[in-house]
């Protein structure tokens, strides 16, 4: 067993570093501020190769694995940079049109993710969360085409994308039970709109309402099996799970960071406020909730790499997904507390990532849904739903 | 055009240094870094060999432990191979001994037409080893280059002094110093960083550059450090009273400092 990095990932760590520090989070939140975008940071991230490290080198990625987007995923975010759209474009969208497209759809798509361009993904619903049995969202295939009807919510970042890959209902199985197809969907085709969604996350990405009224999608924008979807998202949702620990964990890495330099400089009476044990045991307890959920976050992209048994890995990004996201949010309320009230002033930068770290526990799969996993695949318990 | 690239692999800056009681020498255990200053120089002779139209960039570095981790990131940045000076025998060598080693593995590099480095290392400062290294080879040494051109085989450099900068032209090979800031260095790729672990590093020891272990190290030292003292504390600013004249007295002290 081996805990060390290798040089490899020492080295990527320290290239994508440097970039995200150079922006920083005075950038990102005056972007954001701003109404603008994070794309000068993105497409920095992106020229060196670092948002297609997982992808095939036969399409313009870096050959590696979840393991090494994680830790560009990790450390852009630790700079004060949480970028989303890492964990919905690269993780879940690159990661399914790699596994299951046809080589055509392979090249169509890959070689610009590769390069840093945008693909979101819809599955929520109004009426369908956690339950996607439930989705309504229908794609019939008529012709050449799929006519696409129904309604999505709660989509990150469509704005800044050519492409959406959507789940939606192609059928019904014997049970009655909703069968689920993939289909990449352009942003702009005729019949889809976009509505915003007034959201109080201080974040670049912005989150959008859409209606699907009759879409055309050409029939060969449909990825894999048509009624696989289902099988074919959950292979890119231990991505999206991954990430989503690594924006937690980075977050709180980042708010670890600030709090021990404040706590280290600020003199209220005779000594730093850190010597002060009531400051620094829960400085202390962040540190290892945080460093148990980095434990994990390797541990599930390593059994995704590795491509053993896929519940393993299901199992190991559930709770680094669980752990990161409580972890981040306690580092970063921690952090605050340390700051008194400069924790609540926009210049030290801490408390606008809170609505971020606060959905982290809610999305991309909520807590209560982790447990119910834990519950039932690890521990054997029976099932309430 | 092959040019060879010096680089110095040093402790990480961004944590305190230690000296050693004894001998009054940096503390170089663990591991170490390429040394910021130097990636200015692997930047500009990658770029240098892509306007030749190809040629090999080669880094030589001296360090303890056959230490390659600062090798490894520059290697990731584009250069194509290394030599690596490592041996015991050169523990507590100065700058002099430092510029022979370099230039034995330069020639051990083989067919080299350019030579860079930077000013100065940042553990080291003194400054003096890319002198020594042109006198050694017996090639023109250009030094604070914050420009560097090739053409038709003709060197020219835009050298930085306090009021601008001189124009230097040399023929080549030649040895060129050059400043951070010269061009802004890369950062690695994740093809480069994978491929850096499969780039060659010819690991050599004093005695493979045909020197003598008497010419290294401490024995061959020129120079001891006799005394390490702490830098003294900063002394409080001037309080200027304003009482009607003090913008004269700014702008004296802005003059002094040669900032205006």
């Amino acid at each position: 067993m081996d805990f060390a990095e290798t040089d490899e990932h020492v080295m990527l760590r320290g290239a994508v570093r440097a970039i995200a520090a150079s922006y920083g989070h005075r950038y990102y939140a005056d972007q954001t501020r701003r109404g603008e975008k994070a794309e000068a940071l993105w497409a920095a991230i992106a020229e060196p190769g670092f948002l297609g490290v997982h992808l095939p080198e036969a399409y313009g990625g870096g050959g590696g694995g979840v393991t090494e987007l994680a830790i560009v995923c990790e450390e852009v975010a630790a700079q004060g940079c949480p970028l989303l759209l890492i964990l919905v474009s690269a993780a879940i969208c690159a990661e399914v049109v790699a596994r299951f497209g046809t080589p055509d759809q392979r090249q169509r798509w890959l070689p610009g993710l590769a390069a840093g361009e945008k693909m979101v993904f819809a599955i929520t619903e109004p009426d369908a969360g956690s339950n996607t049995h439930r989705l309504a969202t229908n794609a019939r295939l008529d012709g050449d085409v799929y006519r696409l009807h129904g309604t999505k919510t709660f989509i990150s970042g469509v704005d800044e994308a050519a492409a959406v890959l959507v789940v939606a209902r192609t059928g019904l199985d014997d049970a009655g039970r909703a069968q689920l197809s993939l289909l990449v969907v352009d942003t702009d085709a005729p019949g889809l709109e976009k509505t915003p969604i007034p959201i109080e996350i201080a974040s670049p990405e912005k989150q959008y309402l859409l209606h699907f009224d009759d879409v055309e999608v050409p029939a060969d924008r449909l990825i894999g099996d048509e009624g696989e979807g289902l099988r074919q998202v959950f292979f890119g949702l231990n991505p999206e799970r991954i990430m989503g620990a690594c924006i937690s964990a980075g977050i709180g890495r980042y708010a670890l960071a600030k709090a021990s330099a404040y706590a280290t400089d600020r003199v209220v009476w005779d000594v730093p406020i850190g010597a002060h044990q009531g400051v620094a045991h829960p400085l202390a307890m962040c540190k290892v909730e945080l460093e148990l959920a980095r434990l994990m976050i390797a541990k599930a992209a390593w059994l995704h790499d590795h491509d053993g048994d896929p519940s393993a890995a299901g199992e190991a990004a559930n709770m680094a997904k669980y752990a990161a996201g409580e972890a981040g949010l306690h580092c970063l309320d921690t952090a605050i507390q340390t700051h008194g009230g400069n924790g609540l002033a926009s210049e030290y930068g801490l408390a606008d990532l809170w609505g971020l770290a606060r959905l982290l526990r809610i999305a991309p799969v909520s807590r209560e849904m982790i447990l119910n996993f834990v519950a039932q695949q690890s521990l054997g318990l029976p099932r309430s739903y | 055009m092959n040019i060879a690239v010096c680089v110095k692999q040093i402790p990480d800056p961004a944590v305190p240094g230690e000296l050693d009681p004894e001998s009054h020498t940096l503390h170089r255990v663990g591991k170490l870094i390429l040394d910021e200053s130097d990636s200015f120089g692997v930047e500009m002779a990658l770029q240098l060999a892509d306007k030749a139209g190809g040629g090999d960039v080669t880094l030589i570095s001296m360090a303890p432990n056959n230490e390659v981790s600062g090798l490894r990131t520059a290697l990731a940045m584009g250069a194509a191979k290394a030599v690596l000076v490592s041996d015991p025998a050169l523990a507590g060598s100065d700058a002099l001994s430092t510029a022979k080693v370099l230039a034995q593995a330069i020639t051990r590099a083989g067919d080299v037409d350019l030579v860079l480095t930077a000013t100065e290392s940042t553990d080291g400062y003194t400054g003096t080893v890319p002198n020594q290294i042109a006198q050694l080879l017996g090639w023109p040494s250009l030094t604070f280059a914050k420009h560097v051109e090739v053409e038709d085989g003709k060197l020219t450099i835009r050298r930085q002094t306090e009021a601008g900068y001189d124009v230097v032209e040399s023929s080549l090979p030649a040895v060129v110093s050059v400043t951070a800031g010269v061009v802004e260095p890369r950062y690695p790729s994740f093809k480069g960083i994978m491929a850096a672990k499969n780039k060659p590093v010819d690991q050599c020891t004093v005695a493979d550059l045909g020197l003598s272990s008497d010419d290294v190290g401490w024995s061959g030292a020129r120079q001891e450090i006799t005394n390490v003292a702490a830098a003294p504390a900063r002394e409080a600013g001037e309080k200027v009273e304003d009482d009607g004249s003090a913008h004269e007295r700014i702008v004296a002290f802005l003059e002094a400092l040669k900032v205006i």
